[in-house]
């Protein structure tokens, strides 16, 4: 997905003069090309986030589409009064990429892991995210916030994620159907839903159909999708790689509560509220924290049954 | 321009920024007193600006980091011609876009929002690079409270200046010694600036704050190939002698035998 996301931005750079690349000293695909083919729209801020932010405002505000580029927590959260008022209250075309939501960077420890990025970035006005979960997603999803103006939250995964067998149409802003089944509906985003694939894989094999929906942006959310399936299905699920608070659960139980939808069964699959000692590669945390698929289908079978 | 105009423009913007506050019930006064002869030489000597083309490609930018001081910049701007001085009576009331600190968008002139401390820098950096990569002649003006240096977003756009020799940024310090619970220097020494300044490779200059002609000398100063700063020696509340160096006109708003009082000085 990193490639993906940068060589679609490199490619529009090249095109047009306006469009700057700033990374906080993290490496990424075409740092050479950028430096020699558009210096002028290329700058290695350093290690300095909050002025990252600051600078990638003051060139919006001079007229530049600016991306962001660095690990998840440090695009976000420590510059997050930067992104706030610098940013969304002034609603400017700043982009910011964070690179290894969730448990990417499981194995370096809690500091490069992010399970609050979501719930942080949705509370601001005027942001938007997307969250793909595979580089087909990361490439159109890119070329389509490059027509958007304001600020977006690009979160993506770390760069190992397969490249889908079938290419598919992929909108910004609609979720789109992966399964389609009468019994149970599951929301997901992001490189977790292979997991929610194999959910639903083996809820088929217990005879249970699922609706499978890939909610790659989270904000503007499609909530005119969520009632849809809402009035057809009443056990609802969400799967993310973020902490159960703020996330696509919070906000897919927000439009069920306040419209008075009854749902029969209504869960949220996801990083409970706590920091685990323990660290590992990004399938052993979602092991640990319960978000692998196995966990995640005996949950629901005794949920459903 | 000579300097009795000048004088008469800083006079009438200090009366403006009086007038504003005591009508608010709002807050400082004595921030927004203190800075008014730099934006007297910024805006009626040393930036090329178009009252009447507020988005000229070409003009030169001035971001109030300490954005609390807002009162200044929306009297100054008015005083300039960018908009009509009625329009200063929005200030901090109810429904009105006019903030106790500067909001971009909200009057013609204003560069960038501020208010958290801390910020304005980093986006004069922005700005300043935008207009090298845009081959324009434009420079950026950005002015700090003393206080405010203790921020390390400060010092992080600091850094980026120097080592990009940013020659069209142009940092002031209003360096008045004073923050919310007392002196700048007892609460946290950020002294001495100018040596601070010079090992962070930008080019520094110190000046009285109050005298507008050396303040746009100073303002003028050749600085090749690096960013400059000037600290500016300033007196918080300068104008209205009883408010003068007291850090309570921070927070405080003049009774109405006070802002007579202050008004009588400013005649």
């Amino acid at each position: 997905m990193r490639f993906a996301v940068v060589n679609s931005i490199y490619e529009a750079a090249l095109k047009n003069k306006d469009i700057v690349f700033l990374t906080g000293d993290l490496n990424h695909v075409h740092e050479k090309e950028f430096r020699k083919n558009i210096p002028d729209q290329y700058i290695n801020v350093g290690i300095a986030e909050q002025n990252m932010i600051g600078i990638a405002a003051g060139l919006a505000l001079s007229g530049k589409k600016v991306f962001v580029y660095s690990i998840t927590p440090f695009v976000t959260m420590r510059c997050f009064e930067q992104v706030k008022s610098d940013v969304c209250y002034q609603n400017l075309d700043v982009n910011l990429i964070g690179v290894g939501g969730g448990f990417a960077y499981g194995q370096y420890g809690n500091t490069h892991c992010s399970i609050e990025d979501v719930a942080v970035m949705r509370v601001l006005p005027n942001m938007k995210i997307v969250a793909p979960s595979n580089p087909l997603e990361a490439k159109v999803l890119t070329a389509q916030i490059l027509n958007l103006k304001g600020p977006t939250y690009i979160r993506i995964g770390r760069g190992k994620e397969p490249m889908p067998e079938k290419k598919y149409k992929v909108h910004f802003g609609k979720g789109h159907y992966i399964s389609r089944g009468k019994d149970v509906a599951i929301f997901s985003y992001g490189p977790i839903l292979t997991e929610a694939e194999k959910v639903v894989d083996a809820l088929g094999k217990k005879k249970i159909e699922a609706t499978l929906i890939n909610m790659h942006t989270i904000k503007p959310l499609d909530e005119k999708l969520v009632l849809k399936i809402v009035k057809h299905t009443r056990t609802i699920f969400t799967i993310e790689e973020h902490s159960i608070i703020g996330g696509l659960g919070s906000a897919i139980a927000e439009i069920i509560s306040e419209r008075g939808h009854k749902t029969l069964i209504f869960k949220r699959f996801g990083v409970k509220d706590i920091y685990l000692k323990e660290i590992g590669i990004q399938e052993y945390l979602r092991k640990k924290h319960g978000i692998s698929a196995t966990k995640i289908v005996s949950l629901i079978l005794t949920l459903v049954r | 321009m000579s300097t009795s105009t000048l004088k008469t423009h800083a006079k009438n913007i200090r009366r403006e920024i009086v007038m504003m506050i005591y009508n608010a019930k709002s807050s400082h006064i004595g921030c927004s007193l203190g800075i008014v002869d730099i934006l007297v030489g910024l805006y009626f000597n040393v930036m090329n600006i178009d009252s009447k083309k507020p988005q000229l490609a070409t003009r030169d930018k001035f971001v109030l980091s300490k954005g609390h001081a807002a009162a200044a910049l929306y009297a100054t701007l008015a005083q300039r011609g960018f908009f009509p001085k009625e329009k200063l009576a929005g200030y901090c009331q109810n429904g009105s876009y006019i903030a106790g600190h500067v909001t971009y968008g909200s009057l013609p002139g204003i560069e960038a929002t501020a208010g958290s401390l801390g910020h304005g820098l980093s986006m004069g950096v922005g700005m300043a690079i935008a207009a090298k990569a845009n081959k324009l002649k434009s420079n950026v003006y950005v002015l700090i409270g003393d206080g405010e240096f203790a921020e390390g977003s400060i010092w992080e756009a600091i850094l980026f200046a120097g080592h990009h020799k940013l020659d069209n940024l142009i940092l002031i310090i209003d360096n008045n010694d004073f923050q919310i619970m007392g002196s700048a220097s007892k609460i946290l020494d950020l002294s001495p600036f100018e040596e601070k300044l010079k090992s962070c490779k930008w080019d520094t200059v110190t000046v009285d704050g109050h005298d507008i002609k050396k303040i746009i000398s100073a303002l003028k100063k050749p600085h090749p190939k690096k960013p400059l700063a000037v600290i500016a020696r300033t007196i918080k509340g300068k104008g209205v002698t009883f408010m003068e160096n007291k850090p309570e006109w921070h927070g405080a708003y003049p009774t109405e035998e006070q802002f007579k009082l202050a008004l009588s000085e400013l005649k």
